[in-house]
């Protein structure tokens, strides 16, 4: 098993290598937008992805996780990387999925405890108008999140006319 | 008199199940109500203002969300102008390509698509399918729960599921604080049986989220979006809160995917004299609106609703088809039971068993019907042989492949080993050796010895405020001696950095490669093209170990 699990490794090791190699090819075309010929970008574009925390995903390893140097804050998507894959997505024609990973690319600034704060809050009848808007004000303000808060307000005005924001 | 042929036709299963006739006013219609509105739709100023029938000003909460968010408005007048039947004819032309038909379905309202649908036939239906699937090769997933909720159990069953062939699993709770050791048991166990599988455990929509942030799952699939405002309500939820939901999940590198089904407004009362393929429509648009790569739809646990109704089985087929049109990963439901009869449930799944779907079950319950927590399911582990043969029979890939006994045991161990020593580490309450004992030979949780539920529920909580997450669980099984397991667990975590999996349709092979919409498109186009049997999948799948062998006779 041991012997088994160092091969995995030295070919994963290798794999890598080589994709470093390959990272100027022409398979990003020109302006730098990633397309389905960079796909999967774990394969393809390791040198390009980062975690959240700024470390490359090149270097991620299952023994650093062991070790300890790894912790679960890294092991999350940036919103670079969720940038990129927008980018797939437009490239085979899925513009929806693609604002919708760029919505989510805002909010992975948002903390867990405070994101689904929000999403209870955009529930039926549990927001004020003026709630909604300062939520949507909060994200565009203190987190950079424009299409979230976009949509915040969205629903603010919607939830209005089809009367759904919280009673008293 | 009596008639002795009546008298034995009433006693048969299928005369056990319940049918209704139609009732159009109330929405008990399956498909092409004389009450749908007639598709139609006006832009101005680069804004629908008018949409099947209705004005900006009568819009409801969902028509406004799928009129802002859910039509490409370039090429949507050229579309809807458009003969229903040309773009219904254009379906089954295999002249026609997957995108061609795409950029006119995308353009199109909730009417004009159930329309077009509607011109079909079954068959026709499923030539739709077998073209407008998203991914190259279909895939299938699976149940695995237990009246117990016992997690050596789940561990044990996700195992020998993985070695059948299932690429997705997912697992839901009898008793809701058991959450988090179900997720647990069955993202361990699944990666114990063959590595890259994804797996969910289903729960309120927050708490299903909160399990995803913290590694305890991969994906999500119980987001329901509902036909009708009233019942959109019901559900607690708005197109908005949903859409938002969405990109909290990939926010946090997990795939998602609505769920939505026939019937289950009408099963709610608020089907607005609407069909419930029309109001299905609305559902498949607001998921597409929402910016969600995929739908598990198919009337799933309404069933009960479409299948007393005539042709409800075929909109069912209708809707999925449906779902592929709107170029989202299907996932084709034939889970929840509807029928006494055999020969029904066979005939259910016929359109997305032999078309093939992104995910043909959703699921297929990977336990005995009695451990099935969402309502038993149309097929089951006691099922696993009819469902090989079904394959072997008619030369088709529906996700299963024959096992040997010996294979299942040794996985089923395994599991049930590793989840004993990750639990030990983590300072869980002891899984027995006569607890893996069990879950290695067990059919179902009548075999298992009982745990002491408080204690685990007490352990969970303590365990969820010392903030566990997946980190934990891959030192856990290092450090209990399956660095493997622990290495796969490691392998799905990695994949949420790079978020290659949160696209269209996606499923990962043992060594973590992605296969998805992006690299592995659909290209069917008549015979001899798109998913086709390899030579090596087709010794797999017809190599039945009870097949007698020429050469031994």
């Amino acid at each position: 098993m041991d012997q088994e699990l160092l091969m995995k490794q030295i070919v994963e090791q290798v794999m890598a290598a080589m994709n470093k190699g390959a990272a100027s090819a022409p398979s990003t075309p020109a302006g730098g937008r990633m397309t389905a010929a960079n796909y999967p970008l774990a394969e393809k574009e390791t040198d390009k992805l980062k975690t959240p925390t700024g470390k490359p995903f090149s270097s991620l390893s299952y023994e650093k996780v062991l070790s300890g140097e790894l912790t679960s804050d890294d092991m999350r998507i940036a919103p670079e990387t969720l940038e990129y894959q927008a980018q797939v997505a437009e490239s085979v024609n899925r513009e929806a999925f693609a604002g919708n990973l760029r919505r989510a690319a805002e909010l992975i600034a948002v903390p867990d405890e405070r994101l689904l704060e929000i999403y209870n809050a955009l529930r039926p009848y549990r927001s004020t108008k003026q709630e909604l808007l300062d939520i949507a004000s909060e994200l565009d303000g203190k987190y950079g999140a424009k299409t979230a808060a976009g949509l915040v307000r969205e629903a603010a005005e919607v939830y209005e006319k089809r009367d759904r924001l919280k009673k008293f | 008199m009596k008639s002795k042929r009546f008298e034995a036709l009433a006693a048969r299963p299928v005369n056990q199940d319940g049918y209704v006739q139609e009732w159009p006013e109330v929405g008990l219609i399956a498909m092409n109500s004389p009450f749908d509105p007639k598709p139609s739709i006006k832009i101005e100023n680069g804004r629908i203002v008018e949409m099947d029938g209705k004005t900006r000003a009568d819009f409801d909460m969902l028509d406004t969300f799928i009129a802002d968010h859910a039509i490409r408005l370039g090429n949507a007048e050229k579309a809807m102008a458009m003969d229903s039947l040309d773009i219904a004819r254009k379906i089954v032309d295999i002249n026609v390509s997957r995108d061609e038909i795409l950029d006119i379905t995308l353009s199109v309202t909730p009417a004009k698509l159930t329309e077009i649908v509607g011109k079909l036939t079954i068959v026709e239906i499923m030539m739709g399918m077998t073209k407008m699937r998203a991914r190259l090769m279909p895939a299938n997933q699976c149940h695995v729960t237990n009246v117990k909720d016992n997690p050596v159990q789940i561990a044990a069953d996700a195992a020998e599921a993985a070695v059948r062939g299932f690429a997705e699993m997912e697992t839901t709770v009898g008793i809701a604080r058991y959450a988090p050791f179900n997720a647990m048991a069955l993202f361990v166990g699944a990666q114990a049986g063959r590595p890259g599988i994804m797996t969910q455990c289903a729960l309120e929509e927050a708490t299903e989220l909160q399990l995803g942030m913290r590694g305890f799952t991969t994906y999500a699939e119980t987001i329901s979006v509902y036909g009708t405002e009233p019942v959109f309500m019901d559900g607690d939820d708005t197109p908005y809160s949903k859409a938002f939901l969405a990109s909290c999940y990939a926010s946090r590198g997990l795939k998602m995917r609505f769920t939505s089904g026939t019937g289950s407004e009408v099963q709610m009362g608020y089907a607005e004299g609407k069909s419930m393929l029309y109001l299905e429509a609305r559902c498949l648009a607001v998921t597409k609106g929402a910016g969600v790569q995929g739908t598990q739809n198919g009337s799933v646990s309404c069933v009960g609703v479409p299948a007393g109704v005539p042709g409800g089985i075929r909109a069912i087929a209708a809707e999925n088809l449906i779902a592929m049109l709107l170029d989202l990963e299907s996932t084709t439901s034939n889970d929840q039971t509807f029928t006494h009869s055999d020969l029904r449930r066979v005939a259910r799944s016929v359109p997305q068993l032999f078309s093939g779907t992104d995910y043909i079950c959703s699921g297929y319950s990977a336990t005995p019907n009695y451990d099935n927590m969402f309502a038993g399911s149309n097929w089951d582990a006691d099922d696993y042989d009819d469902w090989n043969i079904i394959q072997r029979d008619m030369r088709i890939d529906g996700g299963l492949q024959p096992v040997k006994e010996e294979d299942v045991i040794k996985a089923r161990n395994k599991a049930a080993r590793a989840l004993q020593g990750m639990f030990r580490e983590l300072g869980l309450p002891p899984i027995t050796d006569e607890e893996v004992e069990a879950a290695t030979y067990a059919r179902g949780s009548e075999d298992m010895p009982n745990r002491n539920v408080n204690e685990d529920l007490k352990a969970i909580e303590a365990m969820m405020a010392r903030k566990v997450t997946g980190v934990d669980f891959v030192k856990a099984l290092d450090k209990a001696g399956f660095p493997d397991v622990a290495q796969n667990i490691y392998n799905m975590l990695r994949q949420k950095v790079a978020g290659d999996y949160l696209h269209t349709a996606s499923i990962f092979d043992k060594d973590f490669h992605v296969f998805s919409g992006v690299n592995a498109p659909n290209d069917y186009h008549g015979p001899m093209t798109g998913y086709q049997l390899s030579e090596e999948r087709w010794e797999q799948i017809k190599n039945i170990p009870n097949a007698i062998r020429p050469e031994d006779i």
